[in-house]
């Protein structure tokens, strides 16, 4: 095995597994029309940890992870909640509003406290080639059970994203809504803090929706999103390897190549 | 599982490309000639040293002389807080037979993890050819207890210690010592080209301080925008007074920008000194309200193009500092 591929072996296996998870809940954030639930509850998680601060905890103390995951569970009741809104307020408001206020208030927050916002901040860069075995190990873990969670539960998740919740009561809506947001809040901080806020959102909505462009049925709708999940790595990878450019920006932009190709190729075939 | 197994044949082919793609490089000569060790190449090949920033490159390349090939992972003109790694960063630090870091927690965001990604257990912290440049450096900003709680989120102190040319021999003296555990038969060859660094420095330090009398700046009072500067201000005798943004990423608020601009006029400062990667809008409207002139100083080497080496970055520093002074004095 030669040093390159070693060195990238990874941060490449980092992002194939957060293109298995993401290509998978990003197809449901589309179909929900949620777009930027992942950046509002990413916001979320960095102001339970900005909480920890105030309490003189390190960013990277336990304590700390659970300041943020309890952050995250009151963001997803909140967003489960406010979807009984949704006939008269579009849902999307409500998360940007939840977004601009988390990221307010964690300004304030850090106001209060000696250091400032720098530290803030590592939380949405994250650093991609750095990623070890250990993080890979981790990552595919947590997404290994919520994916298994999502696939036992597949029925409602996948009716609700719909919209077809006639068999239900509000308060069914608003459990399964819950653990939705939970398990993706979940997923969605644990990827920024290794890949970065970028990265992870366009591992969630790319593919899903070069997925749609392309095929019609949901499975087959899954399966283009992670092909297209894998390929954009490992190209994105390579690309930042042989052009020496920051490697998760090279991704990203590999991402926008992809879904101009799938557009052309979708144009193409309606001639 | 149709999906299934296509997924584990696109994972499969992505990986064979990939190493297709790579194999060239590991059979590249030069890369099998460094893992013999320095004591076997060093003789053919100069020492790889690499920097975090311009101003650690800058020093190495005069201790080591013709015996090291410097280079810096990032550009003085960058935040070193926030830097966005490219695989190049790990070939070289996989390839380097010594790491030299500012430390002080300045690299915290980025080097730990490329350092254990590198693969380079030499290069690793505690290793012989990893060098922390801030080892014996008297760190200013000190908490004074170590709890984090009474608000000491900066357990390391200041990490801007390059900023006094005093204690730039102390980052040579670091970096000779270094090179002389990894290349120990080249020792006479590093503690002369650090004698001559070191009485070149001594007598510049001289001159610059002589400058910073003559034009005013030693025992005045400045504001600065963010702490960067308390070295400086140690080796040039002046006083940082108050900051324009005390923690960095949360905008002042309206009554501290009015306090300051009132502090400022009442005690006659003329020199409002900004980093150059903060947008000068707010601190020049501060320095236009309080009668005092703006200068944006380049921090490390490579910030500005003049600044093209440690002593250079000295010159072109007080050089600007001089034409601010004078403007603000005709004005």
């Amino acid at each position: 095995m030669s040093d390159a591929l070693q060195l990238l072996l990874w941060p490449l296996l980092a992002c194939i597994a957060i293109a298995g998870i993401h290509a998978y809940l990003g197809f449901h954030v589309v179909e929900r029309g949620v777009i930027f639930v992942d950046l509002a509850l990413a916001q979320v998680a960095a102001l339970g940890a900005t909480i920890g601060f105030l309490f003189g905890l390190d960013l990277h103390d336990p304590s700390s992870r659970y300041l943020s995951m309890g952050a995250v569970a009151a963001g997803a009741l909140v967003l489960s909640l406010l979807k009984s809104e949704k006939r008269r307020i579009p849902q999307e408001a409500f998360i940007g509003i939840v977004y601009a206020v988390s990221a307010a208030a964690a300004i304030l927050i850090v106001d209060r406290t000696p250091e400032g916002a720098e530290h803030i901040k590592f939380m949405f860069v994250g650093n991609l080639l750095a990623t070890s075995p250990q993080e890979v190990a981790g990552l595919s873990g947590l997404y290994a059970v919520i994916g298994a969670l999502h696939f036992i539960f597949r029925k409602p998740f996948f009716a609700i994203s719909r919209g077809e919740v006639s068999g239900m009561s509000g308060a069914q809506v608003a459990r399964w809504d819950f653990l939705f947001y939970l398990t993706f809040g979940f997923v969605v901080t644990q990827s920024v803090a290794v890949a970065g806020v970028l990265l992870v959102f366009s591992y969630l909505i790319v593919p899903s929706v070069i997925g749609m462009l392309l095929a019609d049925r949901a499975p087959a709708r899954l399966a283009v999103g992670w092909i297209t999940g894998v390929l954009v790595s490992v190209a994105g990878m390579l690309a930042s390897y042989q052009f020496d450019l920051p490697t998760g920006a090279t991704v990203v932009t590999t991402f926008g190549v992809a879904l101009a190709v799938a557009l052309l190729w979708r144009g193409v075939r309606r001639g | 599982m149709l999906t299934n197994s296509r997924w584990k044949r696109a994972l499969a082919a992505g990986l064979l490309a990939a190493a297709a793609a790579f194999g060239p490089i590991g059979s590249d000569p030069a890369s099998i000639l460094f893992r013999l060790g320095p004591g076997d190449a060093e003789a053919a090949k100069p020492l790889s040293v690499i920097t975090t920033t311009q101003d650690l490159a800058s020093i190495a390349a005069d201790v080591g002389g013709d015996r090291v090939r410097v280079e810096s992972l990032t550009k003085g003109y960058q935040d070193p807080h926030f830097v966005d790694a490219k695989p190049s960063y790990l070939l070289k630090l996989r390839k380097a037979d010594l790491f030299v870091e500012v430390g002080r927690d300045l690299e915290i965001g980025w080097v730990p993890g490329l350092l254990q990604s590198a693969g380079n257990p030499k290069i690793q912290p505690g290793g012989r050819a990893f060098v922390d440049a801030s080892n014996g450096v008297q760190v200013l900003e000190l908490p004074t207890s170590v709890s984090r709680a009474e608000g000491d989120v900066h357990p390391l102190g200041n990490p801007h210690y390059w900023l006094d040319p005093a204690n730039g021999l102390v980052i040579a003296a670091n970096i000779r010592d270094a090179l002389m555990r990894v290349a120990p038969n080249e020792g006479a060859y590093f503690t002369q080209r650090y004698t001559a660094f070191e009485s070149r420095l001594r007598a510049k330090l001289g001159e610059w301080k002589k400058e910073a009398a003559s034009i005013g700046l030693a025992g005045s009072q400045v504001v600065t925008y963010h702490r960067s500067w308390p070295y400086l201000a140690k080796a040039f005798d002046f006083q940082v007074l108050n900051y324009v943004e005390p923690k960095p990423g949360v905008p002042p608020a309206p009554r501290h920008i009015q306090e300051l601009t009132a502090e400022m006029k009442a005690r006659k400062v003329r020199l409002l000194i900004v980093e150059p990667y903060f947008d000068p809008k707010l601190p020049a409207q501060v320095a236009r309200n309080a009668g005092s002139t703006l200068v944006i100083l380049p921090p490390s080497v490579g910030a500005d193009p003049e600044a093209t080496d440690y002593f250079k970055l000295f010159d072109v520093q007080l050089g600007l500092i001089r034409s601010a002074l004078a403007t603000g004095a005709g004005s």
